[in-house]
């Protein structure tokens, strides 16, 4: 229930402790008579946002005294601030979760294709965590890195490439796993 | 195992504080093969740049390589080494990343060097519903898994006796060393080999017949006041089962002293160049001081030959300060005083000593003041441009020569291969703080 009127006293209660009067709120709003002003204020004191004593005199209600207070603004609704700010997330800590154990490599192969990883891609890696049926591994095989699928069958564990020319690559003793993709990278 | 030990125990208990030192196994060189699977199991060594191994792994060491042994050496007793460039930015991101994992288990954590740390998990074994061996186990677990090579760790009840354990069984070694037990493993460590006893001291005490730890060990305490210094009556006190060396766990926030020191290939007589290179080491000296501000007294440099022969000399500043041009010129006569024109040199290196925090040092009685207050608002500046652009951008005249010729003439290919291999965006300047893996990604 954003009413340009709402915003106007909230602002003005903020700045200045009270209520503005009737007259008050004519002037600083594009309505142009009093009894809009009174149809206005009523549906205010519906929602909660100020109450109306007896004499007909406004006072903050309940709502108005629970918005929270960010700094003295000049009109118009609050703007951004640091509070608002707490929740949000950097892009480093957004992209990666264990950050002593995350290291960066670019792709040159296209064992991957078919799950859009691209040549010239490069993916963020996280050492040491425990590869899960699924998972996009990167696996040490003849000496060098390579990127797949890592698949586990009924206690059987082989590499599977995102890429039907490639072949299924089974290890013949331990299949060494060197990390776990936690996120591709592509910079245009 | 059989508590009746032929020699007396020197303590007893098992761990009245719980020290842990972790020691990387041949770091650099396992830094290299952990990014690298076509390294993994091969002879590897760094430090092409300077012409000597400044790491090697433990298949060079097997193949007989020592460390400072000269690549063209080590080439001939093992044909197949690798030979790699140091990359002393990555090094240094492992590094920071081996203490961050240690700091998961304990805020107590000094560290002290690149590649080991101490650690105190005095008291932690209810936080961590273990015993200290397994903490030690965790931690050492974590870091082989997620930095990709091993670790060694001695678990003792203070600094001196975690080091032994350390060392005990490299590589990949996990040993604790209760208070009740020390006395095992002095026996078999002869006393040149504890950490802080150096061969002056190691000639000294097995002329008085002390040729193990434990002979020393067992020295009343009196003898030890009487004929040995401070350090060593300390070192005596730990090898007893006592905690006297305190963890220095504070952040680097300010620095004793500050040394920056440079090689240069081919080694050079010519006057200009080697005064160029002790000019560039100053400069990054003078920034380092600056960014903790501090600045020193008194200021030490030194030249070394091809031969390795060192010399030196230190001059202390009328006042102190941290601005190179100030600096170069005082050290001026000193460098005249050492350079001998038909010496061939192959590194200098400055030390800026007896620092002192900025705000507390004096200014200059005749109008040094204005003076001092213009030049710090120019190297506010410079320090400015080079964080945005890069430390190399701004320098003096005097160090241009160093900034401009390349430090390893001829050895362009001796770069560190990962300011070759840079990522969209990267520079050769900057480069994303992340470990990159090598080789091909097929």
């Amino acid at each position: 229930m954003k009413t340009p009127l709402l915003t106007y006293i909230t602002t003005y209660y903020h700045n200045h402790g009270r209520i503005p009067r009737y007259r008050e709120m004519l002037a600083a709003t594009a309505y142009k008579s009093l009894s809009t002003i009174k149809i206005k204020t009523d549906e205010l004191v519906e929602a909660g946002f100020v109450e109306r004593d007896d004499t007909g005199k406004l006072s903050p209600g309940r709502r108005l005294r629970a918005l929270p207070i960010l700094g003295s603004v000049e009109a118009g609704f609050p703007s951004a601030a640091e509070e608002e700010l707490i929740d949000t997330m950097t892009l480093d800590e957004f992209l990666i979760q264990k950050k002593e154990a995350t290291y960066i490599l670019k792709i040159s192969g296209e064992s991957m294709t078919d799950a859009g990883i691209m040549p010239g891609d490069m993916a963020l890696v996280e050492r040491g965590r425990e590869a899960k049926n699924g998972d996009i591994v990167i696996a040490e095989v003849d000496r060098k890195y390579t990127i797949k699928y890592f698949i586990k069958e009924g206690g059987k564990v082989y590499l599977k490439a995102g890429n039907k020319k490639y072949k299924d690559i089974y290890p013949e003793e331990e299949l060494s796993i060197a990390a776990v993709v936690v996120s591709i990278i592509r910079k245009y | 195992m059989s508590l009746t030990p032929s020699r007396p125990q020197l303590s007893i208990g098992k761990y009245p504080r719980a020290i842990l030192h972790i020691d990387g196994d041949a770091f650099f060189a396992a830094c290299e093969q952990s990014r690298n699977p076509a390294l993994k199991g091969r002879p590897v060594i760094t430090g092409s740049e300077r012409g000597i191994a400044a790491s090697l792994s433990y298949e060079a060491k097997a193949a007989g390589v020592t460390r400072a042994m000269r690549i063209s050496d080590i080439k001939k007793i093992c044909p197949d080494v690798v030979v790699l460039p140091s990359d002393y930015e990555t090094y240094s991101i492992l590094s920071k990343r081996f203490y961050e994992i240690v700091r998961r288990y304990t805020p107590d954590v000094e560290e002290y060097g690149i590649d080991e740390c101490f650690a105190d998990i005095t008291g932690l074994r209810r936080v961590h519903r273990c015993s200290y061996p397994q903490i030690a186990a965790m931690i050492k677990r974590d870091l082989d898994r997620e930095l990709g090579f091993t670790f060694s760790v001695g678990l003792a009840p203070n600094k001196v006796v975690a080091k032994i354990g350390s060392k005990w069984q490299k590589p990949s070694g996990l040993t604790a060393i209760e208070a009740r037990d020390i006395h095992r493993y002095l026996s078999k460590l002869s006393i040149g080999d504890v950490w802080g006893i150096g061969t002056q001291t190691s000639a000294f005490l097995t002329k008085h017949h002390m040729h193990t730890a434990l002979d020393f060990s067992y020295r009343d305490e009196a003898w030890v006041r009487r004929w040995t210094a401070k350090p060593y009556y300390e070192i005596w006190q730990e090898l007893n089962g006592r905690h006297v060396l305190p963890l220095n766990t504070e952040e680097k926030r300010a620095y004793g002293s500050i040394t920056k020191s440079k090689t240069f290939t081919p080694p050079s007589s010519e006057k200009d160049y080697v005064f160029s290179q002790l000019a560039r080491n100053i400069e990054a000296a003078c920034m380092k001081a600056r960014r903790y501000d501090q600045e020193p007294t008194e200021v030490a440099i030194l030249l070394k030959s091809q031969q390795f022969r060192v010399t030196g000399l230190r001059v202390t500043l009328s006042r102190p300060s941290a601005f190179p041009h100030e600096v170069i010129d005082a050290i001026k006569p000193a460098f005249e005083h050492l350079f001998h024109s038909r010496t061939l040199y192959r590194s200098t290196s400055v030390h800026l000593l007896k620092l002192q925090s900025i705000e507390k040092s004096q200014m200059d009685l005749f109008g040094g003041h204005v003076h001092v207050t213009k030049m710090c608002n120019l190297y506010d500046a410079v320090d400015k441009v080079r964080t945005k652009y890069g430390k190399n951008t701004l320098h003096l005249g005097a160090s241009h020569k160093a900034h401009h010729i390349d430090q390893h003439h001829g050895k362009r290919g001796e770069l560190a291969q990962r300011k070759h291999d840079l990522l969209p965006g990267e520079t050769p300047r900057r480069r994303i703080g992340i470990p990159l893996f090598m080789g091909e990604v097929i």
